[in-house]
């Protein structure tokens, strides 16, 4: 079925024998036909690579269709991390004209490497948070997800849980939740203290915070061993020398490992082509951090990657009105985060499963 | 047919207007919570706006340049590892409407009827109807449940300072060498940055615009019997899109869990 066995090329225009390996892929189509014989049907493949290879040349040749240029070479670069600085740069740079070319206005792709002595910590206030998504939509501001109407276009990198206080009283001892299977949850029957439910971070009251309900905001934690590294079948997603987790988005395949794997719930996919209005696209991006994302491949939280590496805090740092979200360096230990550390209550979540995040949440 | 492409025309002409006079309108939003500090949604530079709001509740939702309209915060005690000009505050006293009035109009020293003008013999509390028109807060102070009243933050007689310990005044845009006075605890934490809020750069040496506690806290009115915590209840932002397949928010709620 390989077409490179059947096309008749010769030795010299091996150079794109790959992409006709790509573009060939049409070519299960073809046994549907019962009717065609081995010879026609080996025929047909060998004309299908045949056109593939010329479009290919037609499309390597035309340097002035520039954007069909540019997604050809973007479609072969490597992965992020083994690129050399130089190839880094043109990838940036073939980035930026896309990009500015398809959002109207000019769009930079920073490559701002980790700095030394540098690793990223968060901390957040868990008794402060009231709930109020602020955190949720300043990150879609700053990180260009996909916001459209339909079911799967809109993407938010953080989750609010809404848990339920619970209470105690003695009308409801023997009531079961759920309701004939005889399992009592949470705290008490029917108000299950700290039992998030699917549907429970569809909250919608008029205010927040609500009387009987504590929120647990989650994210990317950023472990320091992060299973969804671990499971990356090509490697396209990797811890950065500071601390972030970050993803090569052009390398992904869309295989979603990642996400069964991170037991946060912080990865999201791209299913439908990403809807993102010129108008409210961010134009300063990083390679690794906000650049508009592609159908297919996943996304997460890499703490505003663009901006933090410039210095300024993430998005959502900032943006908090309770301030319950703080954000610095833990190797220095005058930073908001390792002071929280030392003096503050501390934990990470699920610290079970040795993922080591380092997303600390602490009350006062 | 003349007639519709006429129509069309004035129609046309019409939306044209609403649409300039839409744009021509100013957004303004506000920064932590309402009636603290409301901000007017302009360009720094084109494409890059000084704010991005939430067309839901109008809250701030993103800065251009966090330091916008920002002055030195100006002398902290124990705040001597940050240079000065590191810290920065938006000033509070212009945001407070009645403020200007407060040391000039009433409370100015001098008055026909008051002898001494305008100061109480004593702290403790009496109705004033004249402020309470003024300022609603006043009526329902929840500040100290009715262990504490005006004068023990407001100066005696510059009633455009708030008052130290020692009796000497205190600027409005310094609220926290006030608040300090009680909430050391809290004081300690916003000065290292773990209480309240900061925007601007994260290394501990960095820039950083410092919210004052009276941009998120109302003074007159920190502790309300419908809250349980200490930042006023606000509207929240559109919840997230519900899983595939899920109708409604209550689902589980009404059909168990599967227990794999």
């Amino acid at each position: 079925m390989t077409p490179n066995e059947n096309s008749p090329v010769g030795p010299d225009q091996e150079l794109s024998s790959e992409c006709s390996a790509q573009a060939a892929s049409a070519a299960p189509l073809e046994p549907v036909q019962t009717t065609t014989s081995r010879r026609d049907f080996l025929k047909g493949g060998g004309m299908l690579s045949l056109s593939s290879l010329v479009g290919a040349g037609a499309l390597m040749a035309q340097t002035d269709d520039a954007q069909a240029a540019i997604e050809w070479a973007e479609h072969f670069q490597g992965n992020y991390r083994l690129m050399t600085p130089q190839e880094k740069a043109e990838a940036r740079a073939r980035l930026e004209r896309r990009y500015s070319a398809e959002y109207g206005k000019k769009v930079t792709v920073d490559g701002t490497e980790a700095k030394d002595g540098v690793l990223m910590g968060y901390a957040l206030n868990i008794r402060k948070c009231i709930g109020c998504r602020r955190c949720v939509k300043a990150c879609v501001a700053e990180n260009n997800q996909s916001r459209g109407p339909n079911p799967g276009e809109r993407i938010e990198w953080i989750q609010v849980l809404r848990m339920e206080r619970g209470e105690f009283s003695k009308e409801k001892m023997d009531h079961g939740y759920p309701e004939g299977l005889g399992i009592q949850v949470g705290g008490n029957a029917y108000t299950p203290a700290g039992q998030v439910l699917e549907g429970q971070y569809h909250y919608e009251p008029k205010a927040v915070p609500e009387k009987d309900a504590t929120y647990m905001p989650i994210a990317c934690m950023q472990c320091e061993k992060p299973p969804c590294v671990k499971v990356c079948p090509v490697r396209t997603t990797y811890r950065e020398a500071d601390g972030p987790v970050v993803i090569d988005y052009n390398w992904c395949i869309g295989c979603r490992m990642c996400m069964g794997a991170c037991p946060y719930w912080a990865r999201r996919i791209n299913l439908t082509s990403p809807i993102l209005p010129k108008e409210e696209m961010n134009p300063v991006t990083h390679y690794l951090g906000n650049r508009p994302r592609m159908r297919g491949v996943v996304e997460k939280c890499h703490w505003c990657l663009q901006r933090t590496r410039q210095g300024r805090y993430p998005a959502c740092v900032e943006v908090c009105p309770v301030g319950a979200r703080k954000f610095g360096n833990l190797l220095d230990p005058e930073s908001e985060v390792s002071l929280i550390l030392a003096r503050k209550n501390v934990f990470r979540l699920k610290a079970d499963l040795n993922t080591f995040p380092k997303f600390f949440y602490f009350y006062d | 047919m003349k007639k519709i492409a006429f129509h069309t025309l004035i129609l046309a002409f019409c939306c044209g207007m609403i649409s300039s006079a839409a744009s021509a309108e100013d957004v303004t939003c506000f920064e932590s919570r309402k009636g603290a500090s409301e901000v007017t949604q302009r360009e720094l530079k084109p494409g890059w706006p000084n704010v991005k709001c939430s067309p839901k509740t109008g809250a701030v939702l993103w800065w251009g340049d966090p330091f916008d309209g920002t002055v030195p915060m100006g002398e902290m005690p124990l705040l001597d590892k940050t240079a000065a000009a590191k810290a920065v505050v938006k000033p509070r006293s212009e945001k407070l409407n009645i403020l200007p009035m407060c040391g000039t109009a009433c409370h100015n020293g001098v008055g026909p009827k008051f002898m001494p003008p305008t100061l109480p013999k004593d702290k403790n509390p009496k109705p004033i109807p004249t402020m309470e028109g003024l300022l609603p807060d006043a009526k329902n102070l929840q500040h100290g449940r009715g262990r504490i009243w005006c004068l023990d933050c407001h100066h005696t007689t510059q009633r455009n300072k708030l008052v130290d310990n020692f009796g000497n005044p205190v600027s409005f845009d310094q609220p926290q060498l006030l608040c300090g006075k009680c909430h050391g605890d809290k004081l300690r934490d916003w000065r290292d940055g773990i209480h309240g809020k900061r925007i601007g750069e994260w290394a501990s040496t960095g820039k950083k615009r410092w919210f004052v506690c009276t941009e998120c806290h109302n003074p007159h009115n920190v502790q309300d019997g419908a809250r349980n915590r200490g930042f006023i209840q606000i509207e929240p932002e559109t919840p997230p899109q519900l899983p595939h397949g899920m109708k409604d928010a209550k689902y589980e709620l009404l059909h168990g869990v599967s227990q794999h």
